[in-house]
């Protein structure tokens, strides 16, 4: 598709911003981003190519605004809603009880 | 898109996500948080560029090693006992003094993990991924490389399932330095081809 | 079953390659002339915009892989060969740009045409 992600020759996307002794992750949830998209997809749940896929499909503009793991959550939340291992209701309702613990 | 749901807490929207995902998929048996806490690991302490800085090391040492290296990079880097995922099939581009090589993804942010760790952020950022491909040399130049005319860039988009690395030039007035000290010199971004790998003061 | 602890090193080491044991006949050969297809798919594919239509030269043949087009959606594996293509800077983004400098990409059979 030729979407966002197809960035290759564009401008006015701004000068490539360097961070000296860049952490690996920089937050926590960045950790388990990573560690759950390794783990989904040792499960079976998809191949690469869906899973490029499914981040080529997020909404352009959130696509740029949004963070390489951040891609990852779009692309996880759509695959497992999709294939029936979660819905969204529950996912939802899980942030809720979370949150409420957390405050 | 917005993260303005208030959950009253001090989370972010995304940090609650992925925490939500986790306690979901982990409660459904989908995943397993001490395999996620062993991957972490891995990632963060085991997997990074020194792994790629040892086998410049040694190509640089080795004449016969350097061959196979740039014959079958795969099996030449197995043999330093680096493989696997995001490194399943390697090419290794060797920079001389004619030719110098650098790697983008411009579809994703794909990368030589076993080698090379994961990517620092710029490398998965919109402004490297766009511009590398058309105007390699004024990127360069903000890398703080300077390139004469006469050498040729080769830049490498790698769109398909082969990870790249760049074997750097190695400097003048290393001769007498061992492959170990050698290896100190190597950085990360040298074997990306945002860097050349400079000759050590003193 | 999900990922366990004692398979993540396994895992690590060995990773998932797109490599496909078959036999493809290969489509063209190192030095030869290619031109990319100019196709607009409006599902997954790894041909980005800037180099359709270009023409280019093939560098060395990788083998054979899966094809993400058809991969990415359920529809097989469609093993072909990939190959490293060369392409000018002035082929690409015109004649302001160095005659010298040189892009590599990787192009799968169902990209390309012999020129």
């Amino acid at each position: 598709m030729n979407g966002i992600h197809d960035l290759g020759g564009m401008d006015g996307l701004g000068p490539v911003i360097r961070e000296d002794n860049e952490p690996v992750f920089h937050e926590e949830w960045e950790r388990r981003m990573f560690a759950l998209f390794i783990s989904a997809f040792a499960g079976g749940h998809f191949n690469v190519d869906m899973f490029r896929h499914a981040i080529e499909k997020m909404d352009p503009v959130h696509y740029l605004e949004s963070s390489y793991y951040e891609h990852w959550l779009a692309a996880i939340e759509d695959i497992l809603i999709a294939d029936g291992s979660i819905t969204k209701a529950e996912l939802e309702a899980r942030m809720a009880d979370l949150a409420k613990e957390a405050a | 898109m917005s993260h303005d749901h208030d959950h009253g807490s001090s989370m972010s929207d995304t940090a609650l996500r992925v925490k939500a995902l986790e306690s979901l998929l982990s409660e459904k048996g989908l995943v397993d948080t001490e395999a996620m806490d062993e991957l972490v690991e891995t990632y963060e302490h085991k997997v990074g560029p020194r792994n790629g800085a040892e086998v410049v090391a040694k190509a640089w040492t080795d004449p016969a090693y350097k061959d196979r290296l740039l014959g079958d990079a795969t099996a030449a880097i197995a043999e330093l006992g680096y493989s696997g995922v995001q490194g399943e099939d390697m090419v290794v581009v060797e920079n001389t003094p004619d030719v110098h090589n650098i790697v983008v993804c411009t579809l994703c942010s794909c990368y030589p993990w076993p080698t090379l760790g994961l990517p620092p952020v710029w490398y998965k950022s919109a402004p490297y991924r766009s511009r590398v491909v058309r105007d390699p040399r004024g990127v360069l130049e903000e890398f703080g490389v300077s390139l004469p005319a006469g050498k040729q860039v080769r830049v490498w988009d790698s769109n398909a399932e082969l990870r790249y690395l760049v074997l750097p030039e190695r400097p003048a007035g290393t001769e007498d330095m061992s492959e170990e000290e050698l290896a100190g010199l190597v950085t990360r971004d040298s074997m990306i081809g945002t860097a050349v790998v400079e000759r050590p003061a003193g | 079953m999900p990922l366990t602890k004692d398979m993540v090193p396994g895992l690590v080491a060995t990773g998932a390659s797109a490599r496909v044991d078959a036999d493809v006949a290969p489509k063209v050969k190192p030095g030869d002339t290619i031109s990319v297809r100019n196709i607009n798919p409006v599902g997954h594919t790894r041909l980005p915009r800037y180099i359709r239509g270009k023409k280019g030269t093939v560098d060395r043949d990788h083998g054979v892989f899966v094809w993400p087009d058809t991969a990415a959606h359920g529809q097989g594996e469609t093993p072909q060969r990939v190959y490293s293509v060369y392409f000018t800077a002035q082929e690409l983004w015109g004649s302001d740009y160095p005659d010298n400098d040189r892009l590599y990409i990787d192009l799968w059979d169902n990209y390309i045409d012999p020129a």
